[in-house]
C-alpha cells in the first residue's frame, strides 16, 4: 500500500509542533538509558552500608547520589566513575569506606564495546561530550583509537613554552567558496558538518536532530539520497541536497531550496558500490518518499549512468546549476589512486566544494569487505590531493572537505593540518546519539536504539529536542578541542593550521 | 617462425628499460568529444571546423586534434604516386632548435626524401583567439626508407623474408620508436616527437580546441575524404605540449578515443609480452598500438580485430552462428587482457592501403557508457560521420550543403550502435572506396560486413502536382488553423513535385503566413511534414525536410520581435534580443525562441530565457535553430502544467530533464540524458532518444517514435508511463522500481517497430536484442510487443515473462490509442501479424518482477506511516 504525500501541504514550522527553536547553548543532555553504560560497575552492599556518606563526600564525579530527605543512596551513577584515577587520586571511595561495603569492577560490556577504530573510550568520549558539551576529562582515552593506524598514529608537534592564543580571540569559521564566481561566499562557523543520511536509512528524527544542531552552529547538514522529507524545509538553509546515483526523491524544487547541492559520485567506505536500502526498511511512508514500492529494497547504482567521465560531470554540474544557478556544488568522491586527478577535473568542472571520502568511514550498511578495504586512506589522500592542487596553482579556489573515519575533534584538527579545509562527520553524530556501533543498521526494521531505523515504534525511542542537544552539546566540544590546539600553536584562526604538515608526527616515522 | 614472431622479436630491443614492477603512470583524462566523417569526394578543413565547435563542451581547449586522410597531390606538392607511395613523416618541434640534429640522427640518413616542408600556419599563434600555447612546429616528409637501410634493417632484426611493404612499415614504425625514446620519452626535456608517419595521412595536434587546428595551420581549402578531431579534456590544468593529444597515429590509421580504460596497466602488460612499450603515456596511445599489433603484425582482418575491442559475449555470443563462434572464442582466449575494460569509444581514420580504400569506423564499447552517433546520407556525392552527439553531423552536413550543394543538410538515416551485439557487433566503417576511374564510391558496412544502405529511393512518382495550382491553393490551404489541409498538399507535392519546385512551394507557403491563424496553420503543416513518414516520390526525404525546415525558419522569424510593440499572437527572441524579454501583452501568447547563437549552457543559454519567460507569464514556447543546447524545459519547477514547448532542430542533452508537469515535444532526434529524474507532465519525441533516458524518473506520460539507445528508464520509481516504437539498445529499465502498473505504478509499452521512407509501419526482427532486460527491477512491467516470441529467459535476471491479462491490455489501449494519434502508428496495424489481426494477448508480452515473498516489511508496516505518526507524536 503506497502513501502519497501531498505536495501541497502546509509546511508548519517546528515551534507549531512544541518544537524549541535550537540554540547554540550547552544544556545538560543525560543518557536516553536509566543506567547508562560506563567503564566501571559499582556495587554497594547494602548490608554492610552504614549510609555514613563518606563515599558521596570524597566522590570527584557524584557517583553516590543521596536524594534530599532520603536515607539511603540510589544506585551509583556508575557510567561517571573513574576508579582508576580514583585510586591514584586518593579520591577512591572503595578504599575509603569504613565498612569495606563498595566494590568496583571494569564492567564486562566496557570490554566488549566498540571496536580498534571506535574503541569504548572513544564512545563514551563522544556521549560525556554528547552529555555535557565538555571535553572528556579523567581516564577516556578520547583523542586516538586503537587501530594501528591512520590518525591513531599521528600526533600533533605542540611547541613546549609556546605563546598561546587568547581562546576568544579564535575563529573557526570557514568558507566554502572560495572562487570568484559570482555565487555567494558561504561561510560556517565551525570547520565540520554533517553528512548526508538518507530518510530510510536513519529515522526522521535523527535527520531533524541533525538538521537543527546544523541550524544552532551555522553549519550544514545533508539529506542523503531518500528525498527531502517536508519537516526539513524549515532548516533549508542549512541542508545540502544530495544528488546521488540513485537520483531518488530528487526534484527541481529541492534542488532549488538548497544553498549547497552536493553529488554523490561514491562513497570511500564501499567505492564502486551504490547505496542500499533493504525491504525491511523500506516503509511506505520511506518508500512514498522515493516514490518506490515498500517492502523491495531499493539499490542505487555505481555508478551515475549519465556520467561516465569529466565532461559528463561538468554537463552534470551546468543541469544543477541551470535548476539553481546560486547554489554551490560539492562533488563527493572517494579515494582512489588517482584522487588528485579527480578532485582537480572536479574542480576544472565548475565544483565548488571537492569532498573526499576515505576509506574508514561506513556503517553498518557497508560490506565489511569493502570497508577500509578498497579505497585509500582518507590521511594520504589529503596531502596528495592537497599537494596538486597546489601544483596546478587552484588551492585556494577549492574548498577541501575530507571525510571517511572523521571520529573526533582531534581527528578533525589532523586533516585539517594534513591539508583539508574541513570535515564531514557521520559516524560521530550517531554516537552522539546514543549509538554503539553494534554495526546491524541495515538489517531488519533497523537500529535497536531507535537511531537507524524507520519503524515507527522504533524511532519513538528518540526525541527531537534531546537529539539535537547532543549534537549541539558534542559540536560545542569539539569546537572547545580545536580551540584548545589551535591556541597551543599560538594561531588565532582554524585557516592558519591547513596544510601544517610540519606540525604534525607519524609514530611509525619517527627516526630513532 | 611465423611472420608475427619474427615482427615481435624484432622489438627486443624496444623493451630496454621496461619494469614491469613499475608501471608507468598513465596520463589522467576523463571522456571528450569526437568527431569524424568520411565523402566520396575530397572536401576543405573548414567542414571539420564546425563540428569541432559543437563539440567545445566535451572538451577543456588544453588538447585538439584532427587527422586527414585521403588527401589531394596538388596540395601537398607532391605527385600522385609520391601521395600514393610515400610515407607523410610528420615531426612535431616542441624545440624548433633540434630540427637539424633529429634530422640528421633519423630522416636524412634512413629515408630517400622525395618532398620535404615546414607545414604552414599562421604566424603569430597569438592572433588566433583562444590560443594559448604555441602549437608546435611540424616538418613533414614525403619518405621511403631507403633500400641498403632497409636491408640492413631486415637482416639484423630477423625481418629477411617477409614482404617489402611489411618491412617497410616496420622500420617506420620502429625508426618512430627510437625517435620518440630520444626526444620525447626520455629524461629531460621534451623536444620532439612523431605525430604521424602513415600513407596519405596526416595528424594534427595542439594545446587548444581542435578547430584551432584549422585556423592556425591554415587547412580551411585543403581538402580530403576523410577528416576526424577530437576535443581533449585532460584533468590537469596545465598542459604545455600537445604530445598527449588525439588522434594517435598506428601505422596508416588515425584513432581518437573518447571515455577511459580500468584496465589501462592490463593492456601495457598484454603489450609488453609483444615487446610493445608506450611512450606517451595515454589509454589512446595504447588503443592504437593494440589495433596496430592485430592490423599489422597479426594481419587480423577488422571484424577480428573490432571482436577483440569489444568481445561478443553471453547471450549475444550464443547468438551467433557457430563459426563465428568458434572464431571469436579464440580471439577473446588470446587477446581478452587486451580488450578495453571501461567506457570508450573510438574512431579511427584509415588508409587502407591494401584495398586501395579510405575508411572511417566508429567503435562502442560493449556497456555503450559513451554516447555516439552514426549518420549517411547518400546521393551524387555520400557522406558517412560518427560523431559524440548529432548536432555535431548536423553542424558538418550544414557546412558542406552551404559549399556544395550536393549535400543536403538532413541526412538519411541516424543510428546509434551497441558495441558486442550479435546484431552489428556496435561498429561500423565507412569505406571511401576508389571506383578506378578517378572516382570514389561510398559504402557503410557493420562490423559483419554488412551493408547498411541509406534507405533505398522509392521511385514511384506521385501524381503530378503543378506547382502554379498548389500556390493557388495555399490561401484556402491557410485557412485550416490545424494545419492539416496544408500537410496534405504539401504531402502530395513532396512526392508530385520536382525538389527545385517543392522548395519554391515550401516559400512560397511561407510568404503567404501572415496573419496568426495563417502563421499557425503553416506552423503546424511544417511541423507535420517534419514529423510524419510519407511518399516522396522521386525525391529524398532529407532535401524534402531541409526545404521545410527552411520554410519553418522562414515563418518564426517572420514574427515580430519581443523588442517592438505586442501585435500578434507570437512574439520572437533570440540571442541578439535576450535582454529584451518581457512579460506577454496583449494578443501575445507564443514566445518563438531563436536558440541558435546561445551558447549551450550556463547562465546566458538559451534554456534559461525559457524559464525566465515562463516565471514572466508565457506559457507556450517554439523553440527551434538548435545545435545541440542544453537542458531545455529544465528549471520549470514542480506544477508547469500548462506550460507547451515544442522543439525543432537538433536540441541538446538533459532535456526536459525534471520537467514536472509541463509539455515538450521535439520535433526530430533527441540527445542524452532526456527527461531524468521527469516527475509529471508529457514529453513527445518524434524521432529517437539518446542515452540514460529517463534515468531515475518518477512519472510523467512519454512517447518515443523511434529508439532509445542505453540504459533508458535505470532506476525509475513512481509511475512513468512510456511508450517506445522502436527498440532499446539494452539495460531498459534496469532497476524499475514502479510500483504496481496495475495498481496506478509505472510501465514501458516496447512495440518493435520502425516506420520505413512512406510511413509503413514494419516488424523489427526482434523487439529487444540486448542481454539485459529489467534486470533487478522490483517493480513495474513491460508490455513488449513480441508475437514471434523472440525474447527468451536469458534476458531476464530476476524478471519473468507473463500473458497479457485483459486488465493489462485496458490499462495500455488508451496510450496505444494516443500513440496512434501522435505517430500515425495505427494499433489495429500493431495488432497484426503477417496480414491477421490478432488477440491482444498473442501480440503483447508482459515483463514484470518474478514472483517472490513480499518482505514483511510491506505487511506489517502499511499501517504505519512515520512521518504522521512522528508528527502526532510531537504535537
Amino acid at each position: 500500500m503506497a502513501i502519497t504525500v501531498d505536495p501541497h501541504r502546509p509546511i508548519r514550522p517546528d515551534h507549531d509542533l512544541g518544537l524549541s527553536v535550537p540554540k547554540r547553548e550547552v544544556k545538560p543532555a543525560p543518557d536516553r538509558w536509566r543506567n547508562q553504560l560506563g567503564k566501571y560497575r559499582v556495587w554497594r552492599y547494602e548490608e554492610l552500608c552504614k549510609k555514613c556518606g563518606k563515599c558521596a563526600e570524597i566522590c570527584p564525579n557524584g557517583v553516590h547520589v543521596r536524594p534530599e530527605g532520603y536515607a539511603g543512596f540510589v544506585r551509583p551513577l556508575e557510567s561517571k566513575c573513574t576508579a582508576e584515577t580514583c585510586k591514584k587520586n586518593g579520591t577512591y571511595c572503595v578504599d575509603n569506606c569504613p565498612q569495606k561495603a563498595l566494590r568496583t569492577e571494569v564492567l564486562p560490556l566496557y570490554k566488549s564495546l566498540g571496536d580498534f577504530r571506535w574503541t569504548a573510550d572513544l564512545i563514551l568520549s563522544t556521549w560525556h561530550m554528547a552529555e555535557t558539551g565538555e571535553l572528556p576529562e579523567g581516564e577516556l582515552e578520547s583523542e586516538v583509537g586503537n587501530s594501528g593506524g591512520g590518525f591513531d598514529k599521528i600526533r600533533f608537534k605542540f611547541p613546549e613554552n609556546g605563546q598561546r592564543t587568547n581562546p576568544d580571540e579564535i575563529s573557526t569559521a570557514i568558507p566554502l567558496n572560495r572562487r570568484e564566481d559570482g555565487r555567494p561566499k558561504i561561510t560556517i562557523d565551525l570547520p565540520v558538518y554533517g553528512g548526508g543520511m538518507s530518510f530510510g536509512s536513519v529515522s526522521p528524527v535523527t535527520i531533524l536532530s541533525k538538521a537543527r544542531a546544523a541550524t544552532a552552529w551555522n553549519i550544514f547538514s545533508c539529506t542523503g539520497e531518500g528525498g527531502y522529507i517536508d519537516r526539513l524545509i524549515p532548516y533549508k538553509d542549512h541542508m545540502i541536497t544530495q544528488v546521488a546515483t540513485g537520483l531518488f526523491g530528487v526534484r527541481e524544487e529541492t534542488i532549488r531550496r538548497a544553498r549547497i547541492v552536493e553529488f554523490k559520485y561514491a562513497q570511500g567506505a564501499k567505492p564502486g558500490l551504490g547505496g542500499h536500502l533493504l525491504g525491511d526498511k523500506n516503509t511506505p511512508a520511506v518508500a512514498a518518499m522515493r516514490g518506490a514500492v515498500p517492502g523491495t529494497s531499493l539499490f542505487s547504482p555505481f555508478p551515475f549512468h549519465s556520467v561516465y567521465s569529466i565532461e559528463d560531470h561538468k554537463k552534470h554540474v551546468d543541469w544543477i546549476r541551470h535548476v539553481n544557478p546560486r547554489a554551490l556544488v560539492s562533488a563527493k568522491v572517494s579515494t582512489p589512486i588517482d584522487v588528485d586527478m579527480v578532485a582537480v577535473g572536479s574542480y576544472f568542472a565548475g565544483a565548488n566544494i571537492v569532498h573526499l571520502d576515505g576509506s574508514y568511514g561506513g556503517t553498518g550498511a557497508a560490506p565489511d569487505i569493502a570497508k577500509k578495504n578498497i579505497a585509500m586512506p582518507i590521511e594520504y589522500a589529503i596531502p596528495k590531493v592537497a599537494r596538486f592542487l597546489v601544483e596546478e596553482g587552484i588551492r585556494d579556489e577549492v574548498t577541501l572537505i575530507v571525510s571517511g573515519g572523521i571520529r573526533t575533534p582531534w581527528d578533525m584538527a589532523k586533516a585539517i593540518a594534513l591539508g583539508a579545509d574541513g570535515v564531514v562527520i557521520g559516524t560521530p553524530e550517531m554516537v552522539a546519539l546514543g549509538c554503539i556501533r553494534c554495526g546491524k543498521c541495515e538489517s531488519g526494521k533497523g537500529c535497536a536504539r531507535g537511531i537507524a531505523t524507520t519503524d515507527a515504534e522504533m524511532v519513538k525511542k528518540m526525541d527531537i529536542e534531546w537529539g539535537t542537544q547532543r549534537l549541539i552539546n558534542m559540536l560545542h566540544a569539539w569546537r572547545l578541542q580545536l580551540v584548545d590546539i589551535l591556541s597551543r600553536f599560538g594561531m588565532s584562526d582554524v585557516k592558519e593550521l591547513r596544510g601544517r604538515t610540519d606540525l604534525l608526527r607519524h609514530l611509525d616515522y619517527e627516526e630513532a | 617462425m611465423s611472420i608475427a614472431d619474427k615482427l615481435i622479436q624484432s622489438r627486443q630491443w624496444m623493451m630496454e628499460g621496461w619494469s614491469p614492477s613499475e608501471p608507468a603512470h598513465t596520463e589522467e583524462e576523463g571522456g571528450c568529444g569526437v568527431t569524424g566523417f568520411a565523402c566520396s569526394i575530397p572536401v576543405g578543413g573548414k567542414h571539420i571546423y564546425e563540428p569541432s565547435v559543437q563539440m567545445h563542451n566535451r572538451g577543456n581547449g588544453k588538447g585538439g586534434g584532427i587527422a586527414a586522410v585521403g588527401l589531394v597531390p596538388e596540395q601537398m606538392g607532391v605527385t600522385r604516386e609520391i601521395l600514393d607511395n610515400d610515407y607523410i613523416l610528420q615531426i612535431a618541434l616542441l624545440d624548433p632548435k633540434c630540427l637539424n640534429t633529429v634530422e640528421a640522427e633519423f630522416v636524412t640518413p634512413m629515408f630517400d626524401v622525395h618532398h620535404s616542408q615546414s607545414v604552414p600556419h599562421v604566424e603569430d599563434y597569438r592572433e588566433i583567439d583562444g590560443l594559448d600555447v604555441r602549437p608546435p612546429d611540424i616538418q613533414r616528409y614525403f619518405v621511403k626508407p631507403k633500400k641498403d637501410v632497409l636491408a640492413k634493417f631486415a637482416q639484423e632484426r630477423g625481418l629477411v623474408g617477409l614482404g617489402e611493404r611489411d618491412i617497410e612499415e616496420e622500420f617506420m614504425y620502429q625508426n618512430a620508436f627510437a625517435l620518440n625514446t630520444q626526444y620525447y620519452a626520455a629524461l629531460g626535456d621534451k623536444q620532439a616527437f612523431v605525430m604521424s608517419q602513415g600513407r596519405n595521412m596526416i595528424i594534427l595536434k595542439i594545446v587548444g580546441y581542435a578547430e584551432l587546428i584549422v585556423n592556425y595551420y591554415q587547412l580551411d581549402d585543403f581538402k580530403a575524404h576523410v577528416w576526424i578531431a577530437h576535443q581533449r579534456y585532460p584533468t590537469r590544468g596545465r598542459v604545455w605540449h600537445p604530445g598527449g593529444a588525439h588522434p594517435f597515429c598506428g601505422m596508416n590509421e588515425a584513432l581518437v578515443h573518447n571515455g577511459d580504460f580500468a584496465n589501462y596497466y592490463s593492456v601495457c602488460e598484454y603489450l609488453a609480452q609483444r615487446n610493445i612499450k608506450p611512450l606517451f603515456l595515454t589509454d589512446t596511445e595504447v588503443s592504437i598500438l593494440v589495433f596496430d599489433l592485430w592490423n599489422r603484425v597479426y594481419k587480423y582482418p577488422l571484424e577480428y580485430i573490432i571482436e577483440g575491442l569489444a568481445p561478443t559475449s553471453e547471450r549475444d555470443f550464443d547468438m551467433l552462428p557457430k563459426e563465428k563462434q568458434e572464431v571469436y572464442r579464440r580471439i577473446q582466449q588470446g587477446h581478452i587482457h587486451a580488450s578495453p575494460d571501461g567506457p570508450w569509444f573510438f574512431i579511427i581514420a584509415r588508409n587502407d592501403v591494401e584495398n586501395d580504400a579510405f575508411q572511417l569506423l566508429g567503435i562502442t564499447d560493449t556497456a555503450m557508457l559513451r554516447p555516439q552517433v552514426f549518420a549517411l546520407q547518400d546521393g551524387e556525392v555520400q557522406i558517412g560521420l560518427v560523431c559524440s552527439e548529432k548536432q555535431a553531423i548536423d553542424a558538418t552536413l550544414a557546412s558542406l550543403a552551404c559549399e556544395d550543394s550536393r549535400f543536403c543538410t538532413v541526412a538519411d538515416d541516424y543510428w546509434n550502435a551497441r558495441g558486442g551485439s550479435y546484431t552489428d557487433g556496435g561498429s561500423f566503417m565507412f569505406t571511401v572506396k576508389h571506383q578506378g576511374d578517378g572516382t570514389y564510391k561510398l559504402n557503410c558496412t557493420d562490423k559483419f560486413g554488412r551493408e547498411r544502405r541509406a534507405k533505398s529511393r522509392e521511385q514511384r512518382t506521385g501524381d503530378p502536382v503543378e506547382l502554379a495550382s498548389a500556390v493557388q491553393g495555399i490561401s484556402s490551404a491557410l485557412t485550416d488553423v490545424s494545419g492539416w489541409s496544408l500537410f496534405q498538399v504539401l504531402r502530395s507535392a513532396s512526392a508530385g513535385m520536382s525538389l527545385e519546385d517543392f522548395k519554391a512551394f515550401c516559400t512560397r507557403v511561407a510568404e503567404s503566413a501572415k496573419t496568426d491563424p495563417e502563421r499557425a496553420a503553416a506552423i503546424n503543416a511544417f511541423t507535420l511534414m517534419i514529423d510524419r513518414r510519407y511518399q516522396t516520390g522521386p525525391n529524398q526525404r532529407g532535401r524534402i525536410v531541409e526545404a521545410v525546415n527552411k520554410a519553418l525558419a522562414a515563418v518564426l522569424g517572420g514574427v515580430p520581435s519581443i523588442t517592438g510593440e505586442a501585435a500578434s499572437k507570437y512574439a520572437r527572441i533570440d540571442w541578439e534580443t535576450r535582454g529584451m524579454l518581457r512579460a506577454p501583452n496583449g494578443l501575445e501568447e507564443v514566445l518563438v525562441v531563436n536558440g541558435h547563437d546561445f551558447p549551450p549552457e550556463g547562465d546566458e543559454c538559451d534554456a534559461r530565457v525559457v524559464y525566465e519567460a515562463y516565471e514572466l507569464g508565457w506559457k507556450q514556447f517554439i523553440c527551434h535553430g538548435y545545435v545541440g543546447q542544453r537542458f531545455l524545459g529544465v528549471g520549470l519547477g514542480p506544477d508547469s502544467q500548462g506550460c507547451v514547448i515544442d522543439a525543432y532542430d537538433s536540441t541538446g542533452d538533459y532535456l526536459a530533464s525534471g520537467l514536472d508537469g509541463a509539455t515538450v515535444t521535439v520535433h526530430g532526434n533527441a540527445q542524452d540524458q532526456l527527461a531524468q529524474i521527469m516527475r509529471e507532465g508529457r514529453l513527445v519525441v518524434h524521432g529517437d532518444v539518446g542515452q540514460t533516458f529517463m534515468y531515475g524518473a518518477k512519472g510523467g506520460t512519454v512517447y518515443v517514435k523511434g529508439n532509445a539507445a542505453g540504459r533508458p528508464l535505470i532506476n525509475s520509481v513512481g509511475r512513468p508511463r512510456v511508450t517506445i516504437n522502436g527498440t532499446c539498445l539494452d539495460f531498459l529499465a534496469e532497476s524499475f522500481m514502479a510500483g504496481d502498473p496495475l495498481n496506478g505504478g509505472g510501465f514501458v509499452i516496447l512495440n518493435g517497430v520502425r516506420l520505413d521512407e512512406d510511413g509503413s509501419v514494419i516488424d523489427l526482427d526482434t523487439p529487444y536484442s540486448g542481454s539485459n532486460l529489467f534486470s533487478l527491477a522490483s517493480g513495474g512491467a513491460i508490455y513488449v510487443r513480441d508475437p514471434h516470441m523472440t525474447l527468451d529467459n536469458e534476458q531476464l535476471n530476476g524478471g519473468e515473462y507473463y500473458e497479457l491479462t485483459d486488465a493489462d491490455w485496458q490499462l495500455i489501449k488508451p496510450y496505444l490509442e494516443e500513440n496512434e494519434q501522435l505517430f500515425d502508428i495505427p494499433v489495429s496495424r500493431l495488432l497484426t501479424v503477417d496480414g491477421t489481426e490478432m488477440d491482444p494477448s498473442k501480440i503483447y508480452r508482459k515483463v514484470a518482477p518474478a514472483q517472490k515473498k513480499v518482505a514483511a516489511a510491506a505487511a506489517t508496516a502499511a499501517d504505519d506511516d512515520v512521518m504522521n505518526n512522528d508528527e502526532e507524536s510531537d504535537e
